[in-house]
C-alpha cells in the first residue's frame, strides 16, 4: 500500500474516511485512497442529502464496486450543505482522484473544533499497519 | 473447513509479481484484480480486446478404463453420445435428490478415457463420488495438481494463439492435442465469458513459462491478465450459472434451467428419477435475469418482491454490469414470475426497480471467427 497516497492537510478515521477543514465551519468528507483501492472500481454511490442532520457513526451513504459495498459513516456530527453530484454520472472518479474530483460531501459541522479530534495522517498510516 | 493452508497456482509468483489483489477461491489463494486493470478494464478488454486468466485452480480428473464412457455417461447428466472424441460437453453431477453436487466439463479423449474439469471446491468429492461407483476396471485419479489452466478470452484470442504457433481452427466445445516448444497443451475452444476463446490447459510446470509466452503476445492487442473478478462479471452478463449460486445441493438443474445439459433420455443418471419427477411436477421456481431499472445492484441473497411487495424470491448472482453499466442479476423466481414482470429487488432496505428477462444480457460471441 506505500504507492498510495494520504495528504499531510487531511485529517482521517479509522473507517477510511478524510476530512478537509474548508474553513467557515464546514468539512468536506471523502474515502480515502486505501478504501478506494481495497474496494476496486467503484460503480455506484448513495449519499446524504442537502439538509440532512448527521451524527458521528452514522451509516449516511453506500460506496459500491463491482465487488463490494460498504456503508458511509459519518466521522462528523452537523448539516450536510454540500453533496457532490458529479458521481452519479462518474463514481469512477472516487477511483481516480479521491481527494479532489471524488469528494463526497460538506458538513457544516456542531463543533467548529470536532475535526481536531480525528486521526492526523501518521496516526491513520500507522492503524494501516 | 479446516484451517489448512491456501493453495496456489503455478502462476502465483507471477501474480504478486504483478502486484494482484489475491483472494481465497475454495481453498486456492487466486487474482481477483492487477494493478493498471481493475475489474471494469480487465473486462472490456475481454469484451473488445483479449484477456487472459490463470484458472488453474479449476479441478481435473480422469476416468479410464475399458467402458469409461459408458461409465460416466450412466453417473453425469449430459448423454456423452452427444458428442463425439475430440469434443467436450458442459455436464452436471447430481445427487440421487437432484441437487447439484458440481458442474463441470467432460472432455471425450477416446472410448476409454474422459477428462474432467470440475470446479475448485468439489473435485474431490466428485472424484470421490466417481470411485466409489466405478466398478472393476475402471479408474478415477484426481490430477488436481498435474496440470495448469489458462483462459484466453475475447476475440482476438485467436491471434494470440496463432502467434504462439498452437490451433486455433477448431470448433466451439472441442479441443486439441498442441505442441507448444516440445511442451504438451490442450487447446479447448471452451471458456466462461461469452467470447471466443481458449482454454490452454500445459502440464503444471510448463504453465509459467507458457504464461509469460501470453503474456507477450496479447500486448500488441492491448490485452490484460484479468482476474476471477472480472471473469465473475464476465459470466454474469452471460447468465451462466456458478455452482455455489445458480447451482447447488438445494437448487436443481431444473430450477437453474440448464435442463439442455441433461441427458432426459438416457437410461440411468444420477437424479434422473428425482429431476423428472420436478420437471413434470413445474412447481418449483425458475432462475431467471433481472436487469435493474432503478438505481442500484442486486446482490446475492437480496430478496425479491412483486408489485404488491410480495416475496417471490431471491438473488443468487448480482453485480454492476462494465458493458451496459447497469446492475443485473440472476434470481431463483416463483413459477408465477414470468419475463417481462416488474419486480423489486430489496438492497439493503432499499427499494431497487428491476424487470425480469432472458439472459445473456450481453450478446453471446463464442462461435464467432
Amino acid at each position: 500500500m506505500s504507492d498510495l497516497d494520504y495528504p499531510q492537510d487531511l485529517r482521517y478515521t479509522a473507517e477510511h474516511e478524510w476530512v478537509r477543514d474548508q474553513g467557515d465551519g464546514v468539512a468536506r468528507v471523502g474515502i480515502t485512497a486505501f478504501a478506494q483501492d481495497a474496494l476496486g472500481d467503484v460503480v455506484y454511490v448513495s449519499l446524504p442529502s442537502v439538509g440532512d442532520t448527521i451524527a458521528v457513526g452514522d451509516a449516511c451513504g453506500e460506496v459500491e464496486s463491482t465487488k463490494s459495498v460498504s456503508d458511509l459513516y459519518a466521522p462528523l456530527a452537523g448539516e450536510v450543505v454540500g453533496v457532490n453530484e458529479g458521481l452519479d454520472a462518474a463514481p469512477e472518479q472516487i477511483n481516480t482522484d479521491p481527494y479532489g474530483e471524488g469528494w463526497m460531501y460538506d458538513v457544516k459541522l456542531a463543533d467548529p473544533d470536532a475535526t481536531e479530534e480525528l486521526l492526523d495522517v501518521e496516526a491513520y498510516r500507522a492503524q494501516l499497519g | 473447513m479446516t484451517d489448512a493452508p491456501l493453495q496456489t497456482s503455478p502462476l502465483h509468483e507471477r501474480h504478486l509479481a504483478l502486484g494482484a489483489k489475491m483472494a481465497d477461491f475454495s481453498g486456492w489463494q487466486m487474482p481477483i484484480e492487477y494493478p493498471g486493470g481493475g475489474v471494469v478494464r480487465e473486462h472490456t478488454a475481454v469484451r473488445e480486446r483479449v484477456g487472459i486468466f490463470d484458472v488453474s485452480h479449476l479441478g481435473k480428473a480422469s476416468v479410464t478404463g475399458q467402458g469409461a464412457v459408458e461409465f460416466v455417461n450412466s453417473c453425469l447428466a449430459n448423454d456423452l453420445h452427444r458428442i463425439e472424441v475430440g469434443k467436450a460437453q458442459y455436464t452436471l453431477c447430481c445427487t440421487q435428490d437432484g441437487g447439484v453436487v458440481d458442474d463441470l466439463i467432460a472432455y471425450l479423449e477416446a472410448d476409454d478415457d474422459v477428462f474432467l474439469i470440475p470446479n475448485a471446491a468439489n473435485t474431490a468429492e466428485v472424484c470421490r463420488l466417481l470411485a466409489e461407483a466405478a466398478p472393476e476396471g475402471i479408474s478415477v485419479e484426481n490430477r488436481h495438481d498435474e496440470f495448469g489452466i489458462i483462459a484466453v478470452q475475447g476475440h482476438r484470442s485467436k491471434d494470440v494463439l496463432e502467434s504462439l504457433g498452437l490451433p486455433t481452427g477448431h470448433d466451439y466445445m472441442s479441443f486439441v492435442a498442441a505442441d507448444w516448444q516440445g511442451r504438451p497443451v490442450i487447446v479447448c475452444r471452451t471458456g466462461y465469458t461469452g467470447e471466443q476463446g481458449y482454454e490452454l490447459v500445459p502440464r503444471w510446470n510448463d504453465t509459467a513459462e507458457l504464461w509469460d509466452a501470453l503474456t507477450e503476445a496479447i500486448a500488441p492487442y492491448q490485452g490484460l491478465p484479468c482476474g476471477l473478478g472480472s471473469r465473475d462479471t464476465l459470466r454474469t452478463e452471460m447468465g451462466y450459472a456458478l455452482h455455489g449460486h445458480e447451482l447447488s445441493l438445494e437448487i436443481t438443474p431444473v430450477q437453474a434451467r440448464v435442463g439442455w445439459a441433461v441427458g432426459w433420455k438416457k437410461d440411468t443418471f444420477w437424479g434422473k428419477e428425482a429431476l423428472e419427477a420436478e420437471r413434470a411436477e413445474k412447481k418449483t421456481p425458475l432462475s431467471r435475469g433481472l436487469k435493474v431499472t432503478g438505481r442500484g445492484i442486486p446482490r446475492a441473497g437480496c430478496e425479491v418482491k412483486d408489485a404488491d411487495g410480495a416475496v417471490v424470491g431471491t438473488v443468487t448472482s448480482g453485480t454492476f454490469s462494465p458493458t451496459l453499466k447497469e446492475g443485473i442479476g440472476l434470481a431463483l423466481l416463483d413459477r408465477a414470475v414470468s419475463e417481462g414482470d416488474e419486480v423489486v429487488v430489496d438492497v439493503r432496505g432499499r427499494d431497487v426497480a428491476a424487470t425480469v428477462v432472458k439472459p445473456p444480457f450481453v450478446e453471446v460471441q463464442v462461435r464467432e471467427d
